[in-house]
């Protein structure tokens, strides 16, 4: 087999390199993790003509075909001309050209998405359609980025740990006429999320607006329809990451703001991003950028022309708490624990 | 008589009517439903055609517009009350026929039941004029044949909606003003036939054998099933259970309004009495209630028909996808074991 070969160059074009010599992991973009079904076959041929017929269901959702030889690389990168050709470039209206090259960068990571309002029942959004939305603003770019959509802020898809985590929220509207003061959304809302809704001794029902997470369990539960969903608005989390150094979950970073807002910030993300690194990709994750820059100078560069919606609430600053992996400074042997109370004699 | 309008002829005439009536028929929310980017359609008032919902059923019945979920009835002060006023108009209501056989059994309940007639619910239905919406397959939820409640000649005008046209037939002589010069035609509407689902109603020969009914295990299922939502008969065309609440203004107790408010016997403390007792404290003992108030007891008391018109909505608006016809064909078996278990 051929010793010499370039792995990052095969990285970059979404091979990843693979314990046993020169076998690669190609991994396929499924933006927003929805497509049509028909493409599920075209990956079974790739993974039993040129992969060791084993598929992986990749961690960011992307579809992984493991044990592919880097001599057939190029032959596996034509046949996939099809699949990018219609997932990336026509469903996202990515801007790029068709090739037999396979991808052209890795950089722009798979936007992942929990299943959203296409099917679930609390699901707030449309996830992968503003996963494909966000798809053709940030790829292809060799600026890294981690991006999901969660349709809800029970965030099934661990949005919370990517440099940006979106979630679908509603402004949810009380029609006080059809309110019958059963109490169920009060209920709900302790029982799934903030706890923000009272039963008065009206009969009617009090909001503590500050701490409302948008989730519309308010309105999924109400009998009447007393709670309707309103304006379909997001909240975001900034920074979050896993990885060995210091993963952290991120933080709040904007709450009820429109589709075009955050269109708008993921449209400068590219420029940003190549300021910050002085025009020279680098393999680093957003949230590390931010950090290098700064947050409120980060905001200046991401908001550039872009205008907040009358609901918009963004975080004046952030500080974010990392589980520093390196420090341990509370995890030791049992031996070493320090105790309280009265022990026994025995110890 | 019969006529054939346009939508533009509709809309003129809607124009005319509007001078004398508030026109009501279902509307789709768009957005508003249960489950994000669904809607819902409920009845609310309409100056044109186009913005009547005809093509699906609405999620909530026509009776809202008689009698709203909660509605003002008088306002105190210390030594004096004043009646809240019903609308000025008169009302045009789009309805089904399933709707228009409810609104029987509204006013059997508000205007005949104990001797009394509610005078909030008289006002409001002294002004009501029936336009019957043709309906003629229906939904999978629908089981107005079961009920007899499919067809009906009760209205003032029945109107066929076609693509930019209505077929109408008009009964009522103080509507044929607004069709004057309008196309002549020979039209009658025509009626469901054939619904998918099918009730089988059990005859419940003694109270022996409903005493049993009533303790039998088949109602259990309905304790894990059942959240107690209440949405069944908000929706319901026939249920009519309200509570008065009396609402004191700001820091003056002795003035303010006293307001009515749909109950539900579905919901926890439907059944609370002074003194703390408290009656079907279970999903299934209420569930219980229901079935057997709607499809035995108040045909018990009123000798006539049973207390449901098989609109479906309950169904459709049930969010743990619980049938009243699945309910009741399991009571029908239930008493046939028990029967047969009489006999024996």
């Amino acid at each position: 087999m051929n010793h010499d070969i370039d792995i990052k160059k095969v990285r970059i074009n979404c091979f990843r390199q693979s314990k046993v010599a020169g076998e690669f992991m190609l991994q396929l973009r499924v933006p927003g993790a929805l497509i049509q079904a028909k493409h599920l076959s075209m990956v079974e041929e790739v993974c039993e003509k040129w992969g060791n017929g084993t598929f992986h269901i990749g961690t960011r959702q992307t579809l992984n075909i493991p044990g592919i030889k880097y001599e057939n690389i190029d032959e596996v990168n034509k046949f996939i001309r099809g699949y990018i050709e219609e997932v990336d470039i026509q469903t996202c209206d990515v801007d790029m050209e068709s090739t037999d090259a396979g991808y052209p960068t890795i950089g722009a990571r798979n936007i992942m998405s929990c299943i959203g309002n296409a099917h679930c029942i609390k699901g707030n959004v449309n996830t992968y359609q503003l996963a494909r939305k966000i798809e053709k603003l940030i790829f292809p770019s060799h600026y890294h980025i981690k991006i999901a959509v969660a349709g809800c802020p029970n965030d099934c898809v661990k949005a919370n740990f990517n440099d940006f985590g979106i979630m679908g929220i509603n402004k949810q509207v009380y029609d006080i006429d059809r309110c019958i003061g059963c109490g169920a959304c009060a209920e709900a809302c302790e029982h799934h999320a903030t706890g923000v809704l009272t039963l008065n001794e009206n009969g009617k029902i009090d909001k503590d607006t500050c701490c409302c997470v948008g989730c519309g369990e308010c309105s999924l539960i109400c009998p009447t329809g007393a709670w309707t969903r309103g304006k379909t608005l997001y909240r975001v989390t900034l920074g979050g990451r896993t990885g060995k150094q210091n993963p952290r979950s991120g933080k709040l970073f904007l709450n009820w703001v429109t589709e075009e807002v955050l269109l708008g910030m993921f449209a400068n993300w590219h420029k940003f991003s190549a300021w910050a690194l002085d025009y020279k990709p680098e393999y680093l994750h957003g949230g590390h950028l931010i950090d290098r820059v700064g947050y409120k100078e980060f905001v200046k560069h991401i908001f550039e022309g872009v205008e907040f919606n009358p609901e918009a609430k963004m975080a004046d600053d952030i500080y974010w708490q990392e589980n520093e992996q390196r420090g341990n400074m509370h995890v030791m042997p049992l031996s070493q624990h320090k105790h309280a109370g009265p022990q026994s004699s025995a110890n | 008589m019969g006529y054939v309008i346009s939508f533009e002829e509709a809309n003129k005439i809607f124009a005319d009517l509007q001078d004398e009536y508030e026109i009501w028929a279902p509307k789709r929310f768009v957005g508003m439903g249960r489950y994000s980017d669904t809607d819902l359609i409920k009845y609310d008032k309409v100056s044109t055609v186009e913005e009547i919902e005809y093509m699906d059923k609405s999620d909530f019945p026509a009776k809202e517009v008689l009698t709203p979920i909660s509605e003002s009835m008088f306002y105190f002060t210390e030594d004096e009350f004043i009646e809240s006023k019903a609308t000025n108009k008169k009302l045009l209501i789009f309805m089904r026929p399933c709707d228009i056989h409810a609104q029987h059994h509204q006013e059997r309940i508000y205007l005949q039941n104990g001797g009394y007639a509610d005078m909030y619910y008289k006002r409001m239905n002294e002004k009501v004029k029936i336009v019957m919406m043709e309906c003629t397959v229906g939904w999978d939820t629908c089981y107005c044949i079961s009920m007899g409640a499919n067809k009906t000649e009760d209205y003032s005008m029945a109107v066929r909606f076609e693509d930019g046209q209505l077929r109408m037939d008009v009964k009522d002589e103080v509507f044929a003003p607004y069709f004057e010069e309008k196309e002549e035609i020979s039209f009658q509407p025509e009626y469901v036939e054939k619904n998918q689902l099918t009730l089988d109603i059990p005859e419940i020969p003694n109270k022996e054998v409903l005493t049993k009914l009533k303790n039998h295990p088949m109602w259990q299922e309905y304790n894990k099933r059942c959240i107690s939502c209440g949405a069944c008969t908000i929706a319901c065309s026939t249920c009519t259970c309200f509570t008065t609440t009396d609402i004191i203004y700001n820091e003056n107790s002795n003035v303010g309004e006293r307001k009515r408010t749909s109950a539900s016997c579905q919901i926890k403390g439907f059944s609370d009495m002074a003194g703390g007792m408290s009656f079907r404290n279970t999903a299934g003992d209420r569930m219980r209630y229901k079935v057997l108030h709607k499809f035995h007891d108040y045909k018990e008391r009123f000798k006539d028909y049973h207390m449901c018109v098989g609109c479906g909505r309950c169904i459709d608006r049930c969010p743990e996808f619980i049938s009243i016809v699945a309910a009741v064909n399991k009571m029908s078996k239930a008493v046939d074991e028990i029967v047969a278990e009489e006999n024996k």
